[in-house]
């Protein structure tokens, strides 16, 4: 027992003597302790940065206490064989559920999609997103009440307020009973005001709540929806019981739409739970799969972190196992004065420890300092979890890993030496570690190698997609979002008053925006429709000058023309419509409605204009009709903007326009571009954090290799010297220093290649409309790579080759 | 008896040459004796001398020390054995150069964990005997050849082993420096009894020992 007490002792009294002289040797050896620490520290900067992106991305929605007890109803149907997944639901399927299921679920909600809405208290006015939900909604989203009553959907003219929403109408007033207009329309009362919902949540957009009933009360669509099973418009929300699983209840009513409604058999709907911890890395779905999402980010960047970290620990063993010359010594001495190997195992690993433990406090400041700008970047919150006792748990065992994975090698290769050998002076330990100290020099240029061409692939195809033709002019064009009843009927005045005020030469409406399709139609027979065909149509609503405003081809026949009054049932195909329907020769043509019951009036095909790219750039345009907006169901302007005049000045006379005619509705608009620049976000956020995060892994790589060649210098000083003496130019010591490293460059190169293309291949398949792969991709690559390293070495090797050799002759 | 080689042999294979670098060496130390180790360059002695303090193996032949069989002893069994018993002193003293005099003092009684009081005391004990305690905070580079030496020598002893080998303890050493080692190595044969080999290349040297032993290309002579 004693001797326990007094063994631990003394092996902390060992650790205590350990971290001493490891602090002299850091001391002693200024620049190599320079690169090592600060390269580890860049490396472990990475790692923690993309470990709390990585925390923050498998946190999402962990907001809801009841997160894995939640699940969406989803919905997967097949159309000509092919099988596509999606929250729409039908209405009827609630009284389903609730009648033959009801103890499957804890609880169980109708909920509408979220939308903006104006909400207007006084003279204050704002537009903001919210859904529609009935009652339990705040129970079953656990919803943290600040003020006023959790049953705040009780009253069916109440509403319940974000926090945030609460201030910006209210400010310092109390909100609970006061009553506010929404869509300038409708008074309701403030029942409750919740806390934001986090940033990191499915719900963050949802500002206020109002009641279900509300939304029946509102709109005649959706009371007549109630038993129609074919209009999949809604979103259900359900909790479970304790003691099922969501495969459990799934398998209970996968059937109960094709069951109850025998006319959608045809399509096999297929409902089942879609559980919350699902939905935002697992959220893709292909031919009915769930194949993935988001969480292959996860993955890709968990491998780039782990790559980074390895990067930087290479770094670390390089040197160390260089620099073994002059700790062979040591070696022999300590081992010959008693020390076991062990011992000096513990003793090397105790100063990877120090040096790790510098580089994480240096790491942890390079990520404050960095933090910001990655949120902007990657488009998170996330905030540094310094009161977290976890993640100090967790950076612990990340420091010791990194000293572990750092320090093994080197302390297994250091404490081996025999001090026989090394203790007779003729030791060169250098050239023992010569063939691993290689392999991971090519390690990590492949790692980087790999890394560029990746980068650069990515860049590229953005870029491939982003100068894709759009089909129309959107630059100079700007959406306005005409939500409430006050726009109903109001098109003409404020299309002759836009351009009549000269900062608008064209305007349209359409019932969704020009970046996007909001509505899918089927139901139509043409002549020449082969049998059992399901057609699925892209569906907007415009009006006449739709084309115009956009600057949209018409390819075929013509354009709408308020001069015909039969245009109102005519249509516009785009081009890809026209094959999709099997029209050589489309104008004229009719779309029936093959409604049996109540059959609406038929469509003419007046003319076909030319594709726009409504949905992905990467993916082919999708068929769609232009049909005359007859019922007033704009949801945007569209204006073209007066191009002889600065953008400032035409918006500036839109919103004076704009607030004579709705002094109530705040002004609200979108440049076209600027939203369809959103459609490359996601992959340009992907590009550019993967750009950077390549250039650490570069600088890392440069930085072990510029401490490996002034090393290499350093112990061929001498050699040097004498070759000078003897007529050896700067250019040969040169050539001697960095042929070395080139070589392992080279090698580097020719295995990162193949693996790039393979993985960056297998990338671009996801991608219909991408770009070809072109060999000098990789030769840039290469280029790029070589250069890098020459720079590194060539400093290093110069400085070697100008030194005075009398000098370092004499000092040896 | 401290030690005996019997039939050493230990060669080297050479571009299909065996070379001999010990040849059919047989020695027997007695406790408290003072070896000499005598010859060419190139003859041997250093390795004759790693061989008994276990830092180099053998190729053949039987080595016994204190009754243990060294040469069926497994690695760890035979640096247990020297660490035990043996101290070591060399020619370019090998003192750590990261460590102060007094630490470097220290470092063998730490891996022979001794206590931390103990181990003030014989620090403090060795810093007296070879009046050295001014210079207890300085780094060797800070100290002259003769006063390494005596640090070397102090490590040496510091654990009180029973055999100290000394590979030309005094080759890097002026005359009057050399005289002072050898004046303690005398007076710790003679007083405290430990047993001693030296490797020198000097007469005078070689003469403050009991017995001297000539190598010649491997072979004792
Ligand atoms: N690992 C080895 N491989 C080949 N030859 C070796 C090896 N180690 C030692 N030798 C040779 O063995 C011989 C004896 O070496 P040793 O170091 O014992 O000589 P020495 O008597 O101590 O000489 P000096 O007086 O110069 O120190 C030398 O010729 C040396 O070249
Ligand atoms: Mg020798």
């Amino acid at each position: 027992m004693l001797s326990v007490v007094a063994a631990s002792k003394n092996s902390s009294i060992m650790f205590k003597n350990y971290l001493k002289i490891a602090w002299r040797n850091l001391l002693k050896n200024k620049g190599y302790t320079l690169i090592n620490v600060g390269g580890l520290a860049l490396g472990m900067a990475v790692t923690l940065i993309i470990g709390l992106w990585i925390q923050d991305e498998l946190s999402y929605n962990s907001y809801f206490k009841n997160k894995e007890k939640i699940a969406q109803i989803f919905q997967s149907q097949t159309f000509n064989g092919e099988t596509g997944t999606g929250p729409a639901i039908p209405r009827p399927l609630e009284k389903a559920l609730r009648d033959g299921y009801s103890d499957n679920f804890e609880h169980l909600i109708m909920c509408s999609w979220t939308n903006d809405h104006y909400l207007k208290y006084g003279e204050k006015s704002i537009s903001r997103p919210g859904n529609y939900m009935q009652r339990v909604g705040p129970e079953l989203f656990n919803l943290e009440i600040i003020k006023g009553e959790r049953d705040g959907l009780r009253e069916i003219n109440s509403i319940m307020l974000s926090e945030s929403t609460a201030n910006a109408l209210f400010g310092s007033e109390d909100p609970i009973g006061k009553t506010i207009k929404v869509s300038n329309e409708h008074d309701m009362n403030v029942s409750a005001v919740y806390k934001d919902i986090p940033f990191n949540n499915s719900f963050n957009d949802t500002e206020f709540i109002i009641p279900w009933e509300k939304y029946l009360a509102n709109n005649e669509w959706i009371r007549n929806a109630e038993d129609q099973w074919g209009n999949n418009s809604f979103q259900m929300f359900v909790q479970i019981v304790d003691n099922t699983t969501m495969a459990g209840v799934t398998n209970k009513i996968k059937d109960v739409k094709k069951t109850l409604n025998e006319n959608s058999a045809e399509f096999n709907p297929q409902i089942f739970l879609f559980p919350m911890e699902d939905w935002h890395l697992r959220g893709s779905f292909e031919n009915g799969k769930q194949v993935g999402g988001r969480i292959k980010y996860v993955w890709l960047f968990g491998i780039i972190g782990a790559f980074v970290l390895l990067l930087a620990c290479i770094n670390f063993m390089n040197l160390s196992t260089a620099r073994s010359e002059k700790r062979a010594k040591e070696v022999g001495i300590r081992k010959s004065i008693g020390s076991q190997k062990g011992q000096l195992v513990y003793q090397f690993l105790s100063e990877s420890f120090l040096v790790v433990l510098f580089a994480f406090v240096l790491a942890l400041v390079m990520v404050l300092l960095s933090l910001n700008g990655f949120n902007e970047l990657s488009r998170k919150e996330i905030s540094f979890p310094w009161a977290n006792g976890k993640f100090w748990l967790v950076s612990l065992g990340f420091i010791l890993f990194t000293s572990l994975l750092a320090g093994s090698y080197p302390a297994l290769y250091l404490s081996s030496f025999r001090p026989v050998d090394v203790l007779k002076g003729s030791f060169k330990a250098g050239k023992y570690a010569g063939l691993p100290r290689k392999i991971l020099v090519v390690l990590q240029f492949t790692v980087s190698v790999a890394f560029i061409i990746g980068t650069v692939i990515v860049m590229q195809q953005i870029n491939y997609a982003k100068n894709r033709p759009v089909g129309y002019d959107k630059e100079g064009l700007i959406q306005i979002p005409t939500f409430s009843q006050d726009f109903e009927g109001k098109y003409d005045l404020m299309r002759s008053e836009f351009i009549g005020s000269g900062a608008v030469v064209e305007m349209s409406t359409s019932s969704s925006p020009t970046t996007q399709i909001w509505s899918n139609r089927s139901g139509f027979t043409w002549e020449g429709k082969p049998e059992g065909f399901q057609e699925d149509l892209a569906w907007t609503e415009v009006s006449p000058e739709y084309a115009k405003s956009l600057n949209l081809k018409i390819v075929e026949g013509r354009d709408f023309s308020r001069e015909y009054a039969t245009d109102s049932l005519g249509v516009l195909i785009n081009e890809t419509a026209k094959k999709y329907l099997g029209m050589p020769d489309p104008v004229g043509k009719l779309l029936k409605d093959d409604d049996e019951e109540d059959p609406g009036p038929p469509l003419k095909i007046i003319g076909v204009v030319q594709d726009m790219i409504t949905q992905s750039p990467y993916e082919p345009v999708k068929q769609g009709i232009y049909v005359y907006d007859r019922f007033n169901n704009g949801s945007y302007y569209n204006l073209r903007l007066n191009p002889d005049q600065s953008a400032g000045q035409n918006l500036a006379v839109v919103e004076r326009v704009f607030k004579e005619h709705f002094p109530d509705i705040p002004f609200e608009y979108e440049f076209v571009d600027s939203q369809y620049g959103e459609k490359f976000a996601s992959e340009e956020r992907i590009g550019t954090l993967s750009g950077v995060f390549t250039a650490l892994a570069i600088l890392i790589s440069c930085l072990g290799l510029f401490g490996l060649t002034s090393f290499v210098a350093e112990q061929r000083k001498k050699e040097i010297g004498v070759r000078k003496v003897l007529g050896a130019s700067i250019f040969n010591v040169w050539n001697m220093l960095s042929k070395d490293f080139l070589k392992l460059v080279i090698i580097s190169c020719f295995i990162a290649v193949p693996i790039a293309y393979f993985i960056m291949n297998g990338w671009l398949q996801e991608y219909p409309y991408r770009v070809v792969l072109k060999w000098w991709i990789f030769a840039l690559a290469m280029l790029g790579a070589l250069g890098v390293t020459l720079l590194t070495v060539s400093f290093q090797a110069i400085k070697a080759a100008k030194a005075n050799p009398v000098k370092s002759l004499r000092t040896e | 008896m401290l030690l005996q080689l019997k039939n050493i042999f230990k060669w080297v294979n050479s571009g299909g040459q065996r070379i001999f670098l010990l040849k059919d060496i047989n020695l027997e130390v007695e406790e408290g004796e003072f070896i000499s180790v005598m010859g060419p360059s190139g003859s041997g002695k250093s390795t004759l001398l790693n061989v008994i303090g276990m830092l180099d193996t053998f190729d053949e032949g039987e080595y016994n020390f204190l009754d243990e069989s060294v040469h069926t002893l497994k690695e760890k069994h035979r640096s247990n054995l020297y660490k035990e018993y043996i101290g070591f002193v060399f020619q370019s003293y090998h003192l750590l150069d990261d460590l102060t005099v007094q630490e470097n003092l220290e470092m063998p009684l730490l891996y022979k964990k001794f206590k931390g009081s103990e181990r003030k005391a014989m620090v403090a004990d060795m810093l007296d005997r070879f009046n050295i305690v001014g210079k207890k905070d300085l780094f060797p580079a800070q100290l002259s050849g003769g006063q390494q030496q005596l640090v070397g020598v102090a490590r040496a002893l510091i654990a009180n082993p029973k055999l100290i080998l000394a590979d030309e303890p005094t080759g890097n050493l002026n005359s009057q420096q050399s005289e002072e080692i050898m004046q303690l190595f005398k007076k710790l044969n003679k007083e405290e009894g430990v047993t001693i080999i030296q490797v020198t290349h000097s007469e005078k040297n070689a003469a403050y020992g009991s017995r001297i032993i000539n190598l010649l290309d491997g072979r004792k002579v």
